[in-house]
Order: structure tokens, then sequence, then C-alpha cells
């Protein structure tokens, strides 16, 4: 059973200019003190093609973590835009939370980030080199796709490799909304395709 | 009778093991697999009684799942009194559960808005002592205790007042135990196991009353679970697979005599589970005709593995109803409603069934008036216990002096419970109390700025989260779960469905069982049950497309999904190659962080009344408080930042308080100062080096100074050394012929050794007491308390004087016996007040010489697993809990601290415990003995008797109150000694009695002990 369980992530500043910093307040509960700390992480994922753009804008360390429920802010700043393939700039990509205990990952949050432009102008001409200052980012807060795996708490000693997917769109539940496949390629997504959500 | 097996109670297909209904009648509990755990459902009883419930969208459906337990779930159950639920599995573990008051409808985070828990239950405790899958649980009549039962052959009763202590557990079985029922009296708990036996136990001493196997001789063990049962009248058992003439049957055991002459005939295969409806009935009274005196009879639903069930009445020959094919597979278990009308039964298909039963088929439930006066009649006494102490229905308080001890108890308990208990009804969840915390609101605006966030010395960022809420109190409620983000408004993603559920929370009543005829689902018996799944089918698919539509708005990416899941392979050190990457050093960030802050700040434009606010708020909450001033000051903002944890854990706080207080005496001591960490040779002890002067305190009260000042004069040739005691601000100084090497003094003594190896005690006036004292090598440590003086020497040879009486305590004892082996040395040594030396060693052990045993004893050892594993904490005193800081607690120091580990070894066996714990109970009793040190011998004989009460060992308390209550009649042959350490041993046992009196399994004993002790006192 696992010892910490996330309560709730909100995601603050939301939607913001590109530049500005992640804000995710989190609140967990832990079910008896900790003596390590937890490790968190925020992950940009700069291009879905490779995971060689992912960027860990920060990480973090929380503790003392003794028995009850806690919360916090986590802030990372914005993405290096250097390190973002300049056709993946503008479109859907994914910001990832993580969370360690003693370097096994037991959790990972992650959220559809849209990036566009405000301008009716720019979006409909989008210039070839990004324009990050007039970049909106919006952070697809409603849907969290929550991973939990199973750890060892006790010790670092032997990983557990099970990995319980608790992903909504796995459970029977949910219809397969998010069947890979009939997601329209990256890119050419409708420019209001976050806002009816 | 009416039917309905309410589809959307699944477990996505899983078996359901398990069902119960609350006591209250609005809810229900499901227990089974889940996707790769076991799960526990708790439902909304209202869509399953009414139609128009179950199609408003507002009424949820499930109202809280919990994944916790890492197996299938055999079995769920409510306590008598609706607070808790039970549930054990297949993880070996039996899992407490409360409903968390002070939270309001949340999801579980990462779950689709469906799934979302409008209740929160926690688990508040983990009960582990089984080696194997728990099979049942049963709260007892009165929720004093809870037993379980597992496959490793035992069952456990756990008390439920005091979780997690064990009560006790009950062997015999010689197979895997299946089901446990409680006699509804109070007297027996019964369960049945796989090798072909029902057992009776006595709940007044846990020993068996009756092994009942006749019946059960032929049974095959397999079934998955056997769930007996016990009439409401306590005057039947009902088991579950029993074989008669080779059919399957359910035996009735009569609790007179055990007797087992009747029995439920007709499943096809074996019966898993029987259930007593908890009313007890009498015939209807037929319009017109003249009311007959029926005899009241009970009612008892039987499962089987043929997946058919059938409700019995025992004022009947025959079944009163066969259902078939209810299930596609076996039923697992079954529950009444409390109003004696509903049923739930479920089955390893994974669905549940509703029974909906009329006045007219079941006849007229007796109320509680009338049921309680056939236990009168039955039993003598009726079972309307609403006492606290229900567990002392089943025995007779014999002693008046027992009666005035539990009264006084229960007063007590009920003063300490206070005001802020005023009944389960106030602690109750208010679900729109909850949602306008406005505090917390603020804290939240704030939270960024006001976390305590420091620098580890790799330079890496660290958060001490805000502690909102302990686990087990509910009074600072935390109110955002699942509200919308606070800061910008506006959002166009920010439009989550806000449950709507809190207006409509308060569905079913239990009082409105009524059922309209108009029920669709609700079926005649036998159900047509296609046409029920066909309706469901509808139903699903409805809700299907509509979910289908909302769904399909997500716009997901196939190259993005697979991100969700993958487990990142990144370590730490990538978190610094980024960042170097951004351009950014790792030292840069700080300021980054700052600029950043500043920018937020400036966007919120907090008034400064909310402000004010905050700071209160932040100073209830003990936390450190920064005023927005000095972030704006920037540069040291990250080091200004307070380390250290924003509420200390008030349970620990007290116990390990008196451990960290005590600073050892020695440690004051100069010579322990000065000594070098590391011998030379094994048996040499350091020695102090000579200083020129020094000066140290060597009493409090009254406040003693010594000061010394070697070589201050040259006559004729040799250096005078002086010594200069102030004591409460009177001076004595005297001339010592050689230097000084170390001193030390108490109230009463001072004592000094110089080079030339001589010691000398003078009298707290600086009146010489004793001619110098020539010590075989030059002195490691010098001590002195009270009237005693002890000196350690480098040769590794200790001496003690009672300088008053002017004798040796002890001799030129050598250490040579303790110190064995390589590079033990000595570490701490000390006098006790009675002029016990103990000395402490290098490998964690401390030793005392008994003078009068002539040897060294062995009072602590750091390394003990004992020590690590004893877990005595539940029998700690509770008004004063700190350890008097006698010479055991010094030496053991932070030592104790690791029992309080225990409980994280939780994997150790219960009895293993117990054992551990007693052998370093006695420990400590006899290392304080040894010690002459009365205070700490009497405050763990206090915890000793505590733990013998608790843990039922009467052998082991009969000989301690045997030792202290010494022979009655005075006989000249006899040893006994009346005091111990000058504490007189009947004091002690006039103590230890009121300790016995809390388990009232000892009353004989109390009694026996009260009255002797009564006897003498009239001598």
């Amino acid at each position: 059973m696992a010892k910490v369980q996330v309560l709730n992530v909100a995601v603050l500043d939301n939607p913001s200019p590109f530049g500005n910093p992640f804000q995710f307040e989190i609140t967990f509960e832990c079910m008896e003190d900790l003596p390590e700390d937890l490790e968190w992480k925020i992950i940009y994922v700069g291009s879905a093609e490779s995971e060689e753009y992912d960027q860990v804008l920060d990480s973090v360390l929380v503790g003392p973590v003794p028995a009850g429920r806690h919360m916090f802010v986590f802030q990372a700043d914005a993405p290096n835009t250097g390190l973002i393939p300049e056709s993946d700039a503008v479109g859907v990509t994914v910001v990832l939370i993580t969370c360690t205990y003693r370097g096994q990952e037991f959790i990972r949050i992650g959220y559809y980030v849209n990036n566009e432009y405000t301008e009716p102008e720019l979006r409909e001409n989008p210039p070839i080199k990004p324009d990050y200052t007039q970049l909106q980012r919006n952070i697809l807060a409603s849907n969290p796709r929550v991973t939990r795996f199973h750890i060892n708490w006790e010790g670092s000693a032997e990983r557990m490799e099970d990995c319980e997917n608790v992903d909504p769109t796995s459970n029977s539940k949910v219809p397969p909304s998010c069947l890979p496949g009939k997601a329209p390629p990256l890119g050419i997504l409708p420019d209001n395709s976050m806002d009816c959500l | 009778m009416k039917l309905l097996k309410p589809s959307w109670v699944s477990h996505n297909g899983k078996p359901i093991f398990s069902v119960d209904i609350h006591p209250d009648g609005t809810k229900f509990a499901t227990g089974g697999q889940g996707e790769d755990s076991g799960k526990v459902m708790i439902w909304n009883m209202a869509p399953v009684l009414r139609e128009d419930d179950e199609k408003n969208e507002n009424i949820p459906k499930m109202l809280c799942q919990m994944d916790n337990h890492l197996a299938c779930v055999n079995c769920v159950r409510w306590s008598n009194n609706g607070l808790y639920l039970a549930s054990g599995g297949d993880d070996k573990l039996v899992m407490v559960w409360k409903r968390a008051a002070f939270i309001g409808p949340s999801t579980v985070f990462g779950s689709s808005s469906k799934l979302a828990n409008v209740e929160q239950w926690r688990c508040v405790t983990i009960l582990r002592n089984h080696t194997g899958d728990v099979m049942d649980v049963a709260w007892s009549p009165h929720d004093v205790w809870l037993a379980s039962c597992s496959v490793d052959n035992t069952i456990v009763i756990w008390n439920a007042r005091k979780f997690p202590e064990m009560v006790t557990w009950l062997r015999g079985h010689t197979g895997l135990v299946k089901g446990l029922t409680w006699d509804p009296v109070g007297k027996y708990i019964a369960s049945q196991a796989d090798d072909h036996s029902l057992r009776v136990w006595r709940t007044v001493d846990w020993q068996m009353e009756a092994n009942i196997t006749k019946p059960f001789s032929e049974c095959g063990g397999t079934t998955h679970v056997l769930r007996l049962s016990w009439s409401p009248d306590g005057q039947y058992l009902v088991s579950a697979h029993a074989m008669n003439n080779s059919g399957p049957t359910a035996q009735i055991v009569e609790r007179d005599g055990w007797k087992t002459n009747m029995d439920f005939v007709g499943h096809r295969k074996a019966v898993t589970v029987v259930k007593f409806n908890p009313k007890i009935f009498k015939k209807k009274q037929k319009n017109g005709s003249a009311p007959k005196p029926g005899c009241p009879y009970c009612c008892c639903a039987v499962g089987s593995k043929d997946r058919s069930l059938s409700v019995w009445l025992t004022s009947l020959k025959r079944p009163l109803v066969v259902i078939h094919d209810l299930f596609d597979k076996s039923i697992m278990d079954i529950s009444w409603t409390l109003t004696g009308l509903g049923m739930l039964v479920c089955s390893m298909d994974g669905t549940v069934a509703y029974l909906d039963f009329s006045l007219d088929e079941l006849g007229d439930p007796l109320n509680e008036e009338e049921k309680n006066s056939i236990h009168q009649n039955i039993y003598g006494k009726s079972l309307a216990i609403t006492s606290t102490e229900a567990q002392l229905s089943t025995t007779i308080i014999e002693n008046p002096e027992m009666l005035k001890y539990q009264q006084e108890r229960q007063n007590s308990a009920q003063a300490n419970l206070g005001p802020g208990s005023a009944g389960p009804e106030s602690s109750a969840p208010k679900l729109n109390s909850v949602m306008n915390g406005e505090s917390l609101e603020d804290i939240r605006k704030n939270l960024l700025k006001k976390q305590v966030e420091t620098r580890t010395a790799d330079g890496r960022r660290r958060i001490t989260p805000l502690c909102i809420a302990q686990l087990d109190t509910g009074d600072f409620s935390p109110a955002l779960f699942n509200s919308a983000p606070i800061l910008p408004s506006g959002s166009s993603m920010s439009n989550q469905l806000t449950p709507q559920l809190s207006s409509d929370s308060s569905p079913g009543q239990a009082s409105s069982l009524g059922l309209r005829p108009s029920h669709d689902p609700m079926l005649t018996s036998p159900p047509p049950n296609s046409t029920a799944k066909g309706l469901e089918d509808n139903k699903d698919g409805l809700k299907t497309s509509l979910l289908l539509t909302s769904a399909s708005k997500i716009e997901p990416m196939k190259a993005l999904d697979s991100r969700f899941t993958e487990r990142s392979k990144a370590t730490p050190g990538v978190t610094a190659a980024i960042s170097s990457i951004a351009g950014l050093t790792p030292l840069d960030r700080p300021k980054d962080s700052i600029s950043a802050l500043k920018d937020i700040k400036t966007k919120d434009d907090t008034s400064s009344d909310s402000e004010d606010k905050m700071a209160s708020i932040n100073k209830n909450l003990s936390f450190s408080k920064r005023k927005p001033e000095t972030l704006m000051d920037g540069g040291e903002v990250v080091e200004k930042r307070k380390k250290g944890r924003p509420r200390k854990d008030k349970m620990a706080a007290p116990i390990a308080q008196p451990f960290t207080q005590i600073i050892p005496p020695a440690e004051r001591e100069p010579s322990r100062v000065a000594a070098p960490p590391a011998p030379p040779a094994a048996l040499k002890l350091p020695t102090p080096s000579i200083k020129k002067a020094f000066s140290l305190q060597v009493s409090m009260e009254p406040a003693v100074f010594l000061e010394v000042e070697n070589e201050v004069s040259l006559v004729a040739g040799s250096k005078l050394s002086q010594l200069r005691c102030s004591r409460d601000g009177r001076d004595w100084n005297t001339l010592l012929p050689s230097s000084v090497v170390t001193a030390a003094g108490s109230s009463d003594v001072v004592a000094v050794a110089c080079q030339d190896r001589m010691l000398s005690v003078f009298s707290s006036c600086g009146r010489r007491l004793l001619p110098a004292i020539q010590l075989p090598t030059p002195v490691s440590a010098l001590h002195c308390t009270a009237h005693f003086v002890m000196a350690l020497t480098a040769g590794a040879t200790l001496s003690v004087w009672d300088v008053q009486k002017q004798k040796a305590l002890v001799k030129n004892e050598s250490l040579l016996t303790i110190l064995s082996g390589a590079d033990t040395t000595v570490s701490q040594s000390l006098l006790t007040q009675q002029g016990v030396p103990v000395i402490g060693l290098s490998n964690g052990k401390s030793y005392c010489f008994s003078s009068s045993l002539e040897t060294w004893t062995l009072i602590a050892d750091k390394g003990d697993s004992l020590v690590q594993c004893a877990d005595f904490r539940s029998c700690l005193p509770t008004q004063d809990a700190l350890v008097s800081p006698g010479p055991l607690a010094v030496m053991q120091g932070r030592n104790l601290n690791a029992g309080r580990l225990a409980s994280r070894l939780s994997s150790t066996p219960h009895h293993l415990q117990q054992s551990m714990t007693m052998a370093f109970l006695e420990n400590q009793l006899a290392s304080a003995l040894t010690l002459q040190s009365a205070q700490e011998y009497r405050y763990w004989l206090l915890i000793y008797a505590r733990f013998l009460v608790n843990e039922g060992s009467e052998y082991r308390l009969r000989e301690l109150c045997k030792e202290l209550l010494g022979p009655v009649h005075k006989s000249a042959a006899t040893a006994w000694e009346p005091t111990t350490l000058g504490l007189r041993k009947r004091e002690l046992l006039r103590e230890v009695l009121p300790v016995i009196v809390e388990n009232l399994r000892f009353q004989r004993l109390f009694t026996e002990y009260q009255d002797q002790l009564e006897l003498l006192r009239n001598k």
C-alpha cells in the first residue's frame, strides 16, 4: 500500500504566458512519518516524437514528511525554448509531475499542455520561428492522467517492477475515448480543441 | 418478495466476495477483487431502494472506493455502531476504516468525475498478526472486540476499543478457518474451518467450549468461505457447509448442549453462507381473525455454491422461498438490513442482488422491547446494554471494591473525553460546512510565499510541506479538493464539474424502505432474468454513449500518451545537467525564483487585513512567518527561511522528551571532556591531562563550585597547588603538594586526585575527611555523589568508598571482565546516589558493579534486539509518562527510543513481540533493582504489571503479587524483606492492584490480594 497518496494537484497561474513559471499546488497525504524526503520533478516534454527533448524543469526535495496531509506549491521555470524543436513549439504537448521515494518513482501525473498564440493574426499565420513572447500556455488541468507504480517503501534494496496503472482510460468504467490512432496527428489540432474541454 | 440486481454495483466484473449493509441502512459496502489489488467499495443504498433515486444523476451511487488492500478482500463488516468498517483480505491484513469527517466530496485524483468519492473513508488501523489470508471478520455485540479468522488456522480477537491491541488468539483449528459468528448474547464466538469442525469458544476465558465435528466429517474443503451465523435469540447456531447422508446441508446447532439434530437440506452443492435476519418475527395478525399467541420465530437465508439462495423461517418445515439461477457463480455473502425486510446477496460472478420482503411474507418483527424480554426470559438479562463497558455484561463483578475501581475508571474516562467528543453525531461530516473554508483559501493564495524552502548541502531545493491536517484529528479542514484553481479566474479550462452532491448527499433513509410497486427492475420471484438484464443493458448502452460524446472532446495524441505511463529513468543528476544547459547554474536559481516571486507578489493585491489574518493563522499553525517585505528585500531569502517541521508530531514529543532532556552527568565532568578517544592499550584507560587551572561546578543545589590552580607557589622546592571551593557564596581553600589532575564533588564531599596518585577527600566545608589515599595507578575518572567517592584508575580498576562510614564499597575491582574485545573502552562512568558505580562502554553496553553480588551486571545494551523490539507503549502510565531520570534512564539514554521502533517492525508476530517485551521489561526491573534506583524500579514495576495484565499472564502476575505481599503470618523462618530499595512492597502492591482491575479476568486475583492487604492492615 502506497504510503503517499496524491490527493490533488491544482494548476495555478493557468493559462499564462509561455515564459511564466509553472506552478502546481500539490496536496498529498502520508500514512506514516517518512524517514526520507520525497523528490518531485516537473518534466516538460519538448517534442512528442522523442524523449530526447524532455526537459526536467526542476526537481525539489520535500520533507520532512510526518504522517498527515500536506500541501506545497511546486514552482519551476518555463522550459528553455532553445531546447524545443521549432516545429513543436506550438500545439499540444505534455508536462509531467513525478514523485520518487528512495529513488523509485511511484506516481506520475501528466497534463496535456496547449501552446497557442493569443493574437488571431498569429494564429492564422504563425511565424516560422516561434515567437515565444506571444505564446500562451494552457494546461488541461481538468484531465490529469495519473499513473501509479508499486514501489518498495521500506528500503531501496529491491525495486518492484509491477506497475499499477490507474490511468482512468484503462478503467473499464470509462469508455476507451483515448484510443491511439483516433487522435489527429500532432500539429493539426483544431484551434479550439482545448476550449471544448 | 421483490428482487433487483443493480448492475451498477460492480467491481468492474471482478468477483465480489463480501457485502454488508450499514446499520443505518443508507449505504452498504462490498469487498472483492480490484484491478490488481483488493477493493472495498461503499455504495449508496437509496438508488437500490428507489428507482427515482437510481435515475437521478445527482444522487451518487458509489460513495467511496478504497484500493488499499494489496490483495483480494474476502470480508467487509460494519461495526454495530456504524462508525467503522473492517475489511480482511488475502494480504493477511485487517483494515479498519473510519469516515474522515472533515473532508467534503472529492474525486480520486486522476480518475474521471464518474468515480468521485462522495464520502471519504480512511484506514485508521491496520491489524497485522495473521500469517495467511484473512477470510472473515466479525464485530462482537457492542463492538467490544473484533474477531478475524484466517487460513493460518487461527482466530485473532482484537480489542476494538484500543486498536491495534490484541486480546487473544484462539488456536485449535487444524484447517483454514473460513467463518466466524458472535453469539448475540456475547458469551460465545463460533468458528467453522476446513478441518471438518465447528468450534465454539467462550468469551470469558477464551477457551474452547465445544468442538462439533460429526456433521462435517464428510465435507471436503471446497468452499471459499464458510460463513456461519447465530440466530438473534441466541438459541441456534447454523453452520455453513455440512453433510447429511452425502447431501449438503446447513447444520443447526442448538445452544442447549450443542446438539446437532436438525439441518437445512435441499441445496445441491455446499452451503457457503448462512445469515440470520436480525429480527425475531411473530405471526402476522390477519384482519378479523382472533390474535393467536403464536410462538416467535427467526428467519434465515442460506446461500450456496449451487448459485441458489433459500430463505427459511424457523416456524416452517420448508423454505419460505428458493431462488435458483440468481447468479452465474457461487453466492459469497449475504447481508440483511436492520429492519429485517431487505437483503443483499453477492456472488463470485461480480454481481449483487437485492431482495425485498414484505411483512406479510416474513411476519411482524418484534420490537426491541419484545426482543429484550425474550432475552430476559432465556438468559435472565437484557441485551440492550448501552453502557460503555459492555464487556462487563458477560462477567459479573463479584467484589464491591472492584466495582468501585471500575466506576472510577469509567468516570475518569468520560472526563477525559471532554466536551470535544459529544457523541458520534457531532463528528459526523457536514458537507456544507467544509466548503466555506475561507481561511484555507487565504493560505492557498499565499502558500508559495509562505512555504519554507531551504537548500540542502548539495544545493538542491528542499520544501517543507505545509501540514494541513494530521491524520487522526479533523480539526482543520481542507476544503479545496476538486475545487477550481484559484489564481486566474475566467479561464476557459477551469470550468470543472464541481460536484453538486452537497445538496443531495443525504439520500436513502432507512425508514423509508417502502418500495413502490411500479419499480420496474423489481421483479417477483422467480425473476425473468433475461428481461432484467436487457433493461440494464439498455441503461448501460445509454450511459456509454453519453460518455463517449463527452470523452471524444478530449484530444489525445498517440505519441504523448505513452509518456503518461512510462516510468522515468531520470536520476537526480539529470536536473543539474539540464539546468546548466538552460544557462543557469544551480546557484543562480534562487535569484531567479525570487524575481519570479516578485512577479507573483505584484500580481497579488492582498489587502493588509487579510495579511494580518494570514499571520494569525500561521501562528496557529506554528509555521515560520515571514513578512512580505523580506521577500522584496531579495538576496538572502532562501537562507532566512527557517528549517524544521511545521508542526511537531504530538504523539512522539512527550515520549521522546525524557530521553533527549537527560544529559548524562558524566558529560559535565572535565575528565570526560578531556579524555582522549582511543586508549593505547586495552587495559590502559585514558587519564586527564594536567592543566594549569580549571574550575567546575559540582553541585547545583546547593551551588558548589571548585576552582583548581596548579603550581601556585613554590615553597622549599616543591610546587603547591591550590583548591578553592565556593559553596553558597562561602569560600574555603586548601593547598595540595602535587598538581591536581582532576576533581569532583557533591553536596557532601569534594575529592581531588593529584599527579602523585594521591586521592584526597574533603568535607563540604573543606575539612579533610580521610588521609590521602594512594591509588595504584593514575586516576582516569573521579566521581562524587552524596557521600560516595568513586575512582576509576588508568589501570582499569574501580574503587568506591563510603566516606561517611569510612568503608570501601568496591575494592580495586578490575574492569578486565567487562573490557573484553580489542577496541572496547570506557565511554562513560557514573556513580548513583546509592553509591552504585556504573560503567558505560564504547560497545554500547553498560555495567554496574553490584557490591552485594560482588560481580559486574549488565544493565543496558544498545545492541540488544529486545530493546529494539519491545513494545510496551500501551502500558505506559497515562498521566506521568515521563521516566524519572534515574541512572538506568541515563545509561540507556536514546536507547529506549529504539523501543518505539517496535511499531515499525510490524511484521513481527504478536506472540514473539509479546515475549520480547516481557523479557525486556523484566530486564529493566532487574537492572533498576541492581542500580538501587527506587523510582525507576517503581516505574518499571507498574509498567510490567500493566503489561502482564494486558497480556493476561496470570502466572507471572500472581508470582509478582505474592512476592510483594509476602507472608501474611509472621514466622521467624521467613526471609521475606518488607521493603525493596526503601519502598514498602505492600505499598507497591497497593499501587499494582488498581492496574489489575483493568482486566476483569483477574478479578479473583484482585479480590484475593485486596482481602489479604486489608487483613494485614487491620493487624
